[in-house]
């Protein structure tokens, strides 16, 4: 028998009995809405969390630091340098690995100044970073620019009134983009012939004018990733602090007992991206037996994720509960559906239809029940998660993040109809076994 | 005897036996018979005479206690469920006393509805459909609901859909139980018709002799066994000079086949005779 007859002969059964194939079919619906909105809810709050958490950082990044170098202990093994870094590139699951070197500056525009450091980074973690105005300089472009957060600003004070953004409430009007930037990098030297020095072996520092590359998007009080720092590419600013200071020590490198500087830079922190966010807790493990302190979002986002998959396990099993009654609804119905066509299931053996066909006429009556649930379930649970999302603001509520609480992915969509086909055939398999094994005798029988 | 073609049925020594409580009931008792290719066959005989039981196993429904069923060369009595099956969906056509169409079927689906079973596409066994239902008289009402129809033309639907998958073999289980007189003449004569003109077996049980004698042969079946054959040209002979009307024909065999247990008043009427065969039934 082909597959169109016999779903042509399942769907006219139910036709049959519009308002019991009604009341089945609610049944599902409500089932399959219940599991739908309940799980969708688990995936929103996950997501809320994750997003919040991600808000935080890179959640694919591992942060390796070293105590020496705040110490300053003259421990060479525990530095993080270049080889370093080339070590764990060689790592499985490392997609990059990028150093941070600090540099103290002061940088100066008309009379607006600022103390702070600026951080070498790889060409490629600079190009992840998202720009607001301006744009990467080019691979080979070899002038050292700087890529400024987007809450740099507010740190600007004015070296005559000392106003600030602080007490003003409003970020001075320094312009990164229009502007030149004056760059010292020997600060300590600034700050002695700054605090009114008499030595005069100090001389003033020497004033860089540095490029701005770009801004970060969003305004002066937006927070993301990169809202607090001044990013530059670590070679380029290598090769100027060379400049700058020559033979002599250089801020913020640690120094041998000898007050010596090493021949080589020592990073505060070197960052490593995982491949995949799955992967980060294996490898953060890895590097701390190396001997690493490491640092990462996953660390707490995995305790959190245990949590919320509880939750997500509780809500779905209520959920599956009504599925379940719904299943029985659709079992009880089929055997109805059974016991009323015996006569007409006999004259369809007689007529030679295959017992196969007839079990698979029944299970396509009890999978089209489900199926039908399942979409309408479906719908409905998009217009309920609209409705939670939109009106009632639930994420805000109970998780305090602006974001969608119910979130129905493909997959759960896609799984959720398929489901419902699933136990509505289940439902239907033992009376369609029955059905298939009744006998013909009962048409030839006359009442 | 005459060389009368191919064998399509051979029963040989064909048992039933139902236990009931201690005893056991032989329901069939050593039958032996064969039907033969176009022929019209009738199993004749009062109820509980078996004859019900043997058309079951003849169409596969039943099985039997012991001997042999060989249809087309197969011997069903060793087939399982499924094969069963497909046997009747590739050799036998059925008629019911009841007609048995499916009410959510109009008349055309119905024909076409064995069809389906084979795996005919739609259009090719809607086209098949019409040609029977055309056969059958019934062009008009192809499209009305099974429900919609008087009984004798749901029968005549359900002779449609027996012949529509061209089987070796027809089994007509009291096909007129359900109608009146006339509309049993009617039938009986499509049926003889259309078996001779499309060259098809057709086995008919029957409790009443008078339709039995439109059959070519009629097989006599008394308390499981067959008492007697009665051959077309015997019937005819019977019916020389008899007139036309069923009843008055009916009456006439009886008499002359002399079974005083069926045998039906010459005077009853035709419509008295069918209430009868309807209480019968109850």
């Amino acid at each position: 028998m082909r597959f169109l007859d016999l779903l042509g002969m399942s769907v006219s059964n139910l036709k049959r009995r519009k308002m019991r194939t009604f009341l089945t079919v609610l049944g599902v619906i409500i089932g399959t809405a219940s599991v739908v909105i309940m799980v969708s809810l688990g995936i929103g709050l996950n997501g809320l969390m994750m997003e919040q958490y991600s808000s935080y950082g890179n959640m694919t990044m591992i942060t390796i630091y070293s105590n020496a170098y705040y110490s300053g202990e003259a421990d060479e093994s525990s530095f993080l340098t270049d080889d370093t870094i080339e070590q764990i590139s060689a790592l499985d699951h490392v997609s990059s690995v990028s150093p941070m070197l600090r540099a103290d500056v002061v940088m100066k525009q008309g009379a607006y100044y600022c103390s702070t450091n600026i951080t070498g980074v790889t060409r490629e973690y600079l190009e992840t970073i998202p720009l607001g105005q301006g744009e990467l300089a080019a691979a080979n472009d070899d002038t050292l620019k700087f890529y400024y957060g987007n809450q740099v600003i507010r740190w600007f004070s004015n070296e005559k009134t000392g106003e600030s953004y602080w007490d003003k409430g409003e970020a001075m009007p320094v312009d990164f983009m229009g502007k030149p930037m004056f760059v010292i990098f020997d600060t300590n030297s600034y700050w002695q012939t700054r605090g009114g020095s008499t030595e005069a072996s100090v001389k003033p520092p020497k004033k860089y004018m540095i490029e701005t590359g770009g801004v970060v998007e969003g305004t002066e009080t937006d927070y993301n990733n990169y809202s607090y720092e001044i990013y530059c590419d670590v070679e380029l600013l290598k090769q100027q602090l060379k400049a700058v200071f020559k033979k002599n020590p250089i801020p913020n490198q640690p120094t041998n007992s000898k007050g010596k500087p090493y021949p080589y830079f020592i990073y505060e922190q070197i960052m490593v991206f995982a491949d995949d966010m799955e992967n980060v807790t294996t490898l953060q493990q890895q590097l701390t037996d190396m001997g690493y302190q490491t640092n990462s979002q996953m660390e707490w986002v995995e305790q959190a994720q245990q949590t919320y998959g509880m939750v997500q396990l509780v809500l779905g099993g209520i959920g599956a509960v009504s599925l379940f009654v719904a299943a029985i609804g659709i079992a009880n119905t089929m055997m109805m559906s059974i016991y009323e066509r015996t006569k007409e299931i006999g004259v369809i053996k007689v007529l030679g239809c295959d017992m196969r066909n007839i079990r698979n006429m029944f299970l396509m009556e009890s999978g089209f029940i489900g199926f039908m649930g399942g979409v309408v379930g479906l719908c409905i649970s998009y217009g309920v998660g609209y409705a939670m999302n939109h009106f009632l603001a639930l994420g805000k509520m109970m998780m305090g993040v602006d974001g969608d609480i119910s979130r129905i992915p493909f997959w759960l969509a896609g799984g959720a109809i398929i489901f419902a086909i699933l136990v509505g055939m289940l439902a239907g398999f033992f009376p369609s076994l029955r059905a298939m094994h009744l006998s013909p005798l009962a048409a030839i029988r006359n009442e | 005897m005459v060389d009368r073609g191919d064998p399509i049925i051979q029963v040989k020594n064909l048992y039933k036996i139902y236990r009931v409580g201690e005893s056991r009931v032989h329901a069939l008792d050593g039958v032996d018979f064969t039907v033969y290719k176009g022929e019209f066959c009738a199993i004749v005989g009062p109820s509980g005479s078996g004859k019900s039981t043997l058309l079951n196993m003849l169409a596969g429904l039943e099985k039997p206690s012991k001997g042999q069923i060989v249809i087309d060369h197969i011997h069903i009595e060793n087939l399982s469920e499924n094969q069963l099956v497909e046997f009747r969906r590739k050799r036998v056509g059925f008629i019911f006393q009841s007609y048995n169409l499916l009410q959510t079927m109009n008349a055309l689906e119905n024909v076409a509805l064995p069809l389906s079973f084979r795996g005919v596409g739609k259009r090719k066994r809607n086209e098949i459909a019409a040609r029977y239902l055309k056969l059958v008289g019934l062009e008009k009402q192809m499209k009305h609901m099974a429900n919609a129809m008087s009984g004798g033309q749901q029968q005549r639907v359900g002779i449609a859909r027996a012949l529509a998958v061209n089987p070796k073999i027809i089994f007509a289980d009291e096909p007129t139980g359900n109608l009146d007189s006339k509309t049993t003449l009617e039938i009986l004569r499509l049926m003889q018709r259309v078996v001779r003109e499309q060259n098809q077996t057709l086995v008919m049980v029957t409790h009443d002799n008078n339709l039995a004698s439109y059959a070519d042969r009629q097989f006599h079946i008394v308390d499981g066994k067959i008492t007697k054959i009665v051959e077309k040209e015997d019937a005819d002979r019977a019916l020389a000079g008899a007139s036309a009307d069923g009843v008055t024909v009916g009456g006439t065999l009886d008499v002359k086949m002399e079974e005083p247990e069926e045998a039906m008043p010459a005077a009853q009427t035709a419509s008295e005779q069918n209430m009868e065969a309807e209480g019968e039934r109850e």
